[in-house]
């Protein structure tokens, strides 16, 4: 009943410091940016995002929701709706090919097979009127060249991977039938069924009572170490950032505004939009009097600065971030940020 | 905190909440949504109840305010049965105990602008008239951190976080003195929901209030409460002051879901013993004690004996048959782990520059 493997990869320290393929990686964005039709001229809804992800790691993308999380997942999967999204940007390399460049058809060829992506509500993604089995050997049968009976075998052999209790019995349920945990698995069964390369799991989690949450995440990290897949994991929970990420890109109204180790962005967070998070979140330890807070909220296009886009909510800003935008600095190797007054406490006196 | 009789605000005896038998299903399932549930809240203190999705918490917390009628059971308010009131009593009542919603975006009605959402329980109970009346409204919309101008826009028109400073505002309105918050912070974003925290910390303060907060993130509830009630399928499993609750959890529930939380540190990364399965469903809960299913310490006497909910030290209550063997067993507390010193020197040095920037600029929280 108690299963106490759930997470074994993760102590694997020195294989996650040794590997550094940082250099091949699987998927490198560079500069993505995405526009809404109407935004005001140069705002982006996606400004300008980079970041990388190798083979077998986990990439976490954390932030407000409306920081364009989503946006960069759907862009790099081809699923953007166009109007009134459009990529005016960038580039995203996977196996050495522009994900972004290519026709629709090969796309869709890729997704679903090469590339897969997990949403936060599987009812979104799950058709009602057909049952389970169906759904995953119909995603089969759309990639390879197997016979029914085979690809409905492999079907059940996911259910079986995902840890569905009663695999044969789920296999004809249709998906109202199920819990939202296990809804959530028959999405991860489904998306890992042609073994991808890299997984975009969109906080696949949000929905799910702690207890299915933790069975969900062990679940997918287990089975990322089966298979050696690359992850790009989107949360907005720093607890679960903490406990699976290799690398983390926190974004902040479109922008990157830091990224690097996740070792980093605990032991040494630089950017005042990720110490307000990290100040939000309430501690498990006794209390320690009122939280941290960010003021006010993400601003709609319209009335996004030109500066530093968190300058209306940043304490520390002055006229300098008002006005121009501070670029992503390194810190330290992969360590990013992008303030004018990185690291802090060089530049900004403590006040008594 | 003293326990006299008179400290307590708001009371439940044997509260059972039953659903179905006949009605749209074909089959007559009975769901016993809240079976048998007895608790009482002190004035002054923030009193928790947490449970995984359909445990009974928005049932229990609409059968204390007698929005819904109990199939059995009795709640009693400041010392009085609330069931057998007459409705006008009843209307006099609730203007003392009120109610803030999840979803921001469904429990407010989008034809009303803000100014008649917020007025209304004041014209309702007939607490003030005309210009009296609006500026209470202004008051009231101050108090939440909202501009009186807003009055004019609707619902529609804010977000998340304003909405619920919205429905705060209402709940204000007919100067209430117990609150019942379910899931008030759940759906917004870490920053917006730490914001809301700090209000109704700030509220509490103010305005006396008892809160009673329903919630299933367990972080929040440690930050914010003084007791914690934790219910499965329908039922209290254990009720304990909150710092006892996280640092020796008694239960093997309680132990299980402070597992689960995701420790926000990446170094010393552990793999974790999780509980398996999914809640059984609540009209067909297990026999004996209804964790059985799922509780990793489960005997024969579990599956046939359905455990009380009794005493422990400190005022504390446990239902299972075990627990004295299973505390020893000293599994489940909570280790967080502390903030890096970067983190903290930076945190303190946000603080006080929000700080001086709130005090030039708008106050607001
Ligand atoms: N009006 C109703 N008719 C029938 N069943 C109901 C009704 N209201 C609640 N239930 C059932 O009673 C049980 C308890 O529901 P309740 O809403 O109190 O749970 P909860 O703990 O608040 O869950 P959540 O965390 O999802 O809000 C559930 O099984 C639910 O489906
Ligand atoms: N179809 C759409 N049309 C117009 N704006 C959109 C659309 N989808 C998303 N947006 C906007 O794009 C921004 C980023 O959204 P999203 O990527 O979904 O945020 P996140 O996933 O970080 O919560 C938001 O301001 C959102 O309102
Ligand atoms: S650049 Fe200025 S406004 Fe932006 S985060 Fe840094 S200090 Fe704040
Ligand atoms: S009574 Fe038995 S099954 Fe129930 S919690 Fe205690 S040990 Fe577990
Ligand atoms: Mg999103
Ligand atoms: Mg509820």
């Amino acid at each position: 009943m108690m299963n106490t493997s759930a997470l074994p990869s993760m102590l694997d320290h020195t294989r996650r410091k040794s590997e550094s393929d940082a250099a091949h990686p699987l998927l490198k964005v560079e500069n993505l940016s995405v526009r809404f039709d109407g935004a005001p001229a140069g705002i982006n809804v996606v400004d300008d995002v980079s970041f990388a992800v190798a083979k077998g790691r986990t990439l976490c993308i954390v932030g407000e929701s409306g920081c364009g999380k989503s946006v960069t997942a759907l862009a790099l999967m081809g699923l953007l709706p166009t109007p009134p999204a459009r990529i005016v940007g960038g580039r995203a390399l996977f196996d050495g090919k522009d994900l972004l460049a290519l026709p629709d058809r090969e796309r869709a060829d890729m997704r679903g097979n090469q590339t897969a992506m997990i949403f936060q509500e599987p009812m979104t993604s799950l058709n009602p009127v057909f049952t389970v089995g169906d759904q995953i050997t119909e995603g089969i049968l759309r990639h390879r060249k197997i016979s029914k009976a085979a690809a409905s075998e492999r079907a059940l052999e996911m259910l079986r991977r995902v840890r569905i209790p009663a695999p044969e019995k789920r296999m004809r349920a249709f998906p109202h039938e199920l819990s939202g945990g296990m809804r959530q698995r028959v999405m991860i069964a489904m998306a890992l069924a042609n073994e991808p390369q890299l997984l975009i799991a969109d906080e696949p989690t949000t929905a799910l009572d702690v207890t299915i949450q933790a069975q969900i995440i062990a679940l997918i990290h287990q089975l990322q170490k089966e298979s050696g897949m690359a992850m790009i994991l989107i949360t907005h929970d720093l607890g679960v950032v903490a406990e699976v990420a290799d690398e983390v890109v926190v974004m902040y109204a479109g922008r990157v505004v830091e990224s690097g180790p996740v070792e980093d962005i605990f032991a040494d967070p630089q950017h005042p939009y990720t110490i307000g998070l990290m100040g939000s979140v309430p501690s498990l330890g006794r209390r320690q009097g009122r939280l941290t807070t960010i003021p006010g909220t993400v601003p709609p296009a319209e009335l996004m600065p030109r500066g530093c886009r968190f300058s209306p909510r940043c304490p520390f800003a002055d006229q300098r971030c008002v006005s121009d935008p501070p670029p992503l600095i390194e810190l330290s190797p992969g360590h990013r940020a992008r303030c004018w007054y990185a690291p802090l406490e060089l530049h900004r006196e403590p006040i008594r | 905190m003293n326990t006299q009789a008179s400290d307590i605000i708001i009371e439940s005896t044997g509260l059972v909440k039953h659903f179905g038998g006949g009605g749209l299903l074909s089959s007559p399932t009975i769901v016993r949504a809240v079976d048998g549930v007895s608790m009482a809240v002190k004035r002054g203190e923030t009193f928790a109840i947490v449970g995984e999705s359909g445990c009974g918490k928005s049932t229990l917390g609409r059968l204390l305010l007698r929005l819904i009628e109990p199939t059995a059971g009795d709640v009693r308010y400041e010392g009085r049965s609330i069931l057998g009131l007459p409705p006008n009593e009843m209307r006099k009542l609730r203007r003392e105990m009120q109610i803030i919603f999840q979803d921001p975006f469904g429990s407010l009605n989008p034809r009303m602008n803000v100014r008649d959402i917020v007025g209304e329980p004041i014209w309702l109970h007939g607490l003030a008239h005309g210009a009296e009346k609006q500026e209470r409204v202004a008051d009231l919309l101050r108090t939440v951190g909202l501009i009186p101008a807003h009055g004019e826009r609707y619902p529609h028109e804010f977000s998340g976080g304003q909405r619920q400073r919205i429905g705060i505002a209402r709940a204000l309105a007919g100067e209430p003195k117990l609150i019942i918050g379910d899931e008030p912070v759940s759906a917004l974003d870490v920053s917006i929901q730490a914001q809301i925290i700090n209000l109704l910390e700030h509220l509490k303060d103010r305005f006396g209030l008892t809160l009673v907060i329903i919630a299933h993130d367990l972080a929040v509830i440690r930050h914010m409460s003084d007791r914690v009630a934790v219910m499965y399928l329908g039922e209290i499993v254990e009720l304990s002051d909150t710092d006892d609750l996280f640092d020796d959890p008694l239960h093997p529930y309680t132990q299980a879901l402070l597992t689960a939380i995701p420790v926000p540190s990446p170094v010393n990364r552990q793999p974790k013993p999780l509980l398996q399965g999914d809640v059984p469903s609540p009209a067909a809960p297990p026999s004996g004690c209804r964790f059985h299913t799922r509780c990793p310490h489960a005997k024969a006497r579990c599956r046939e004996e359905h455990p009380r909910l009794e005493a422990a030290a400190d005022g504390r209550q446990v239902a299972c048959h075990f627990w004295r063997e299973i505390q020893n067993a000293g599994s489940g507390a909570l280790t967080a782990p502390p903030a890096s010193p970067a983190l903290t020197k930076r945190l303190a040095l946000y603080k006080t520059w929000r700080e001086r920037h709130d005090k030039t600029a708008t106050p607001g929280l």
